[in-house]
């Protein structure tokens, strides 16, 4: 851990204390940062022991509901702990494959499947036994959720599954372990101007018959989880693999959105903190012209910045986690009642577009400073500061929704809906 | 069975730093921990608990300011089944003496235990007298420097004591007091977010002076027998020597240094 601590530990619960402890200290034990960059450097599938270690330790999923399997958290503890994550892996490839993927989509997963597939799949996965992970990208595009070209077609009591999914996280690991997919596939024609209908999720196993892994990309970061891509022809799943109703997987998908994203920005202010304490420790330390470079304007003061900007987004993050709570009732259901009704689902998104567009973008361009405020040595990947770079940059182009369209959730919700770009 | 673990909250000895002018530790924004002692006592007494086929209940004990609880929160989270917080402004100021005549008192209140288990020493203090003196306090038996238990059979109990020349396999009837004494290496045990929320769950009390009986000037800075005149940090000792060489130069220089120095 760096010698400087920038964490303010006052206004977390007594609970979340301890959750950060446990994770600080497993870490210290099992993925400390020369090892983060290591497994960046030697690429993916993400080591099976640390996938065991975080499902172990009780950081995947754990919104789920406890008679489930999970711990029935609220989103301030999760996002608290996905902070966490963030900070003892900048390279945030545990982030992704671990909180915003299989927890953000795991409960939303959870929330839509039936009980056949939240044992033989959702269970395992919050184990660390299986990989469960989203994919709604195709060749054709990621943006526009509503345009997707792969379809499915009833047989009988089951469902026949084709297209091509493209930039999917993960899937080399689902290989490994098992587990598999919530997939966007079209059940029905194309309304004229109503896209988004007819779109259905299923659950689709890895090793479906019929489904054939791409070979994995060769990706600027976050190189310690893979991203490929898979073809299904006539890949066929039973009637108890939809998720929720017929027609109405666009509407889930937005929600898992919401919910991988809120983790993200929580991960990404995690990365952020870790990269000014590791800054910290260098630039009061080395000294140029007689005085450590945290004596200089030049560097102190864009700390200082990044710095604030810090802060900022975490209060933001903890205001988004306080609105998910609305949001979900206690058994992490949608909650019906009046309070809910404080916030509108489309109030809640543009909050959690404006945590996924500004955060992830904050640590990237941070970790950009520390390279210039470490120079040569920041370039290098002795430090943190590249890998981590490389890492949240997936975020910023399109991991979850690219910047764009958070911006048009975020227009849409504050000049009105006449000004979205493309309609 | 009952086990008790004495626990203590201190301030985070890797963080702290002492006020060159008072002489004490500065305690603001120093984050406070449980004191790796009591930690490594719970540590074996959870494990102990594990080995023994009869029904044990641990509970930890902690004599301190309100914020102490948060060690006890980690202690139910690390296996404790019930926590006390011995809290009240009569208790504070409290030295090793008052402390043990409070903790003792909690234990007879608790209807006393089979096993009490306590750290060595709190790193803030480092005086390693507050577990014999609650085993004097309750007049039973006392080990230290426990670093691992064997077994407990037939209302004894069998542990290994480290001394200056190896250790001793030591056997103690019940009821005892076992100082702990961590091994080189001994990682403990890191509660998953589970246990942590079990933790929280389990029975937790506070306890004021008036729950554990006797006077006002039986405790805290009232009921201690020791005064502190002066305290103050050594001075810094001077830069060492570092000899870096081959070991036949490198002795050959610190012989040469001893005679010089007229140590030899
Ligand atoms: C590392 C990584 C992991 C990923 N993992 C997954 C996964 O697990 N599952 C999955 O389904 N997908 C995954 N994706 C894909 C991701 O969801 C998409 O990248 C994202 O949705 C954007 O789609 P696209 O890349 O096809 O870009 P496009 O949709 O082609 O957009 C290209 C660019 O144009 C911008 N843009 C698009 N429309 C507009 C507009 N109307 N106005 C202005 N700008 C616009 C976008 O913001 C983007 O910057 C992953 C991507 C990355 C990089």
């Amino acid at each position: 851990m760096a010698k400087t601590n920038l964490w303010d530990e006052r206004d977390l619960t007594e609970e979340q204390k301890l959750f950060k402890e446990s994770i600080l200290d497993w870490a210290e034990r099992n993925l400390p940062l020369d090892r983060v960059i290591k497994m960046n450097r030697e690429g993916h599938p993400f080591p099976p022991d640390i996938i065991k270690g975080l499902a172990d330790l009780g950081v995947i999923m754990g919104t789920v509901p406890e008679e489930r399997g999970g711990l029935g958290l609220n989103w301030k503890d999760q996002s608290l702990i996905a902070e966490v994550i963030g900070y003892v892996d900048p390279s945030i490839a545990t982030a992704a494959g671990f909180m915003a993927v299989s927890t953000g989509w795991g409960f939303t997963i959870d929330r839509y499947a039936n009980d056949v597939i939240r044992e033989k799949y959702v269970k395992p996965a919050i184990n660390g036994d299986k990989f469960i992970g989203i994919a709604t990208t195709e060749p054709g595009g990621g943006s526009d959720v509503s345009n997707f070209k792969c379809t499915g077609e009833k047989d009988g009591d089951e469902w026949v599954l084709n297209g091509e999914k493209t930039f999917i996280s993960g899937v080399e690991e689902a290989k490994k372990i098992g587990g598999g997919y919530w997939v966007n596939v079209r059940t029905g024609p194309k309304e004229p101007g109503a896209p988004h209908k007819n779109m259905t999720a299923f659950f689709v196993p890895i090793d479906s018959d019929g489904l054939t892994p791409a070979e994995p990309y060769d990706d600027a970061g976050r190189n310690a989880i893979s991203t490929g891509g898979f073809i299904m022809e006539d890949v066929r799943v039973p009637e108890e693999h939809m998720l929720g109703e017929k027609g109405k997987g666009f509407y889930y998908t937005m929600e898992g959105f919401d919910n991988a994203r809120i983790l993200i920005g929580a991960s990404a202010v995690g990365v952020t903190r870790r990269i000014l304490e590791e800054a910290a420790d260098y630039i009061k330390e080395r000294e140029t012209f007689g005085n450590p470079l945290a004596k200089y304007e030049g560097i102190q003061f864009e700390f200082v910045e990044r710095y604030i900007e810090m802060e900022a987004s975490n209060l933001m993050v903890k205001k988004v986690a306080a609105m998910q709570d609305v949001r979900y009732d206690e058994e992490g259901w949608l909650a019906r009642t009046n309070k809910a009704q404080t916030y509108s689902p489309k109030e809640i998104a543009k909050w959690i577009s404006m945590i996924k567009y500004k955060v992830p973008h904050l640590a990237k361009d941070t970790a950009d400073d520390a390279m210039h405020w470490l120079g040569a040595a920041g370039y290098s990947s002795e430090y943190i500061f590249e890998t981590a770079w490389r890492g949240v940059m997936s975020y910023c182009v399109g991991a979850e929704g690219g910047a764009n369209i958070q911006k048009i959730v975020i227009g849409r919700e504050t000049l009105g809906p006449d000004y979205v770009p493309y309609k | 069975m009952k086990f008790v673990v004495c626990v203590k909250q201190v301030p985070d000895t890797t963080e702290v730093e002492v006020d060159p002018e008072t002489g004490t530790i500065i305690r603001e924004g120093v984050p406070s921990v449980l004191n790796a002692f009591d930690e490594f006592a719970l540590n074996v007494a959870v494990q102990l608990k594990e080995t023994l086929e009869e029904d044990v209940e641990i509970t930890a004990l902690s004599m301190g300011p309100p914020q102490a609880k948060e060690a006890l929160t980690k202690c139910l989270a690390i296996g404790a089944d019930s926590a006390i917080l011995l809290t009240d402004r009569v208790f504070a100021g409290a030295d090793t003496w008052a402390t043990a005549v409070t903790l003792s008192r909690a234990i007879k209140k608790l209807g006393g235990a089979d096993v009490i288990f306590c750290g060595q020493e709190a790193s803030d203090g480092n005086t390693a007298q507050v577990g014999p003196e609650v085993a004097a306090h309750l007049g039973i038996p006392q080990l230290t420097f426990v670093s691992e238990i064997e077994k407990i059979e037939d209302k004894n109990i069998i542990c290994k004591k480290e001394t200056d020349e190896g250790f001793l396999r030591t056997r103690c009837p019940l009821p005892v007091v076992i100082a702990c004494m961590p091994t080189p290496g001994f990682l403990p045990k890191i509660p998953n977010m589970r246990e942590i929320i079990k933790g929280k769950r389990k029975p937790y009390e506070e306890w004021t002076f008036k729950d554990i009986g006797g006077k006002e000037e039986d405790y805290g800075l009232e009921g201690s027998e020791s005064v502190v005149v002066r305290t103050y940090s050594p001075p810094p000792k001077g830069e060492g020597i570092i000899i870096d060489d081959e070991p036949e130069v490198a002795v050959q220089k610190l012989m040469d240094y001893f005679e010089k120095e007229g140590i030899l």
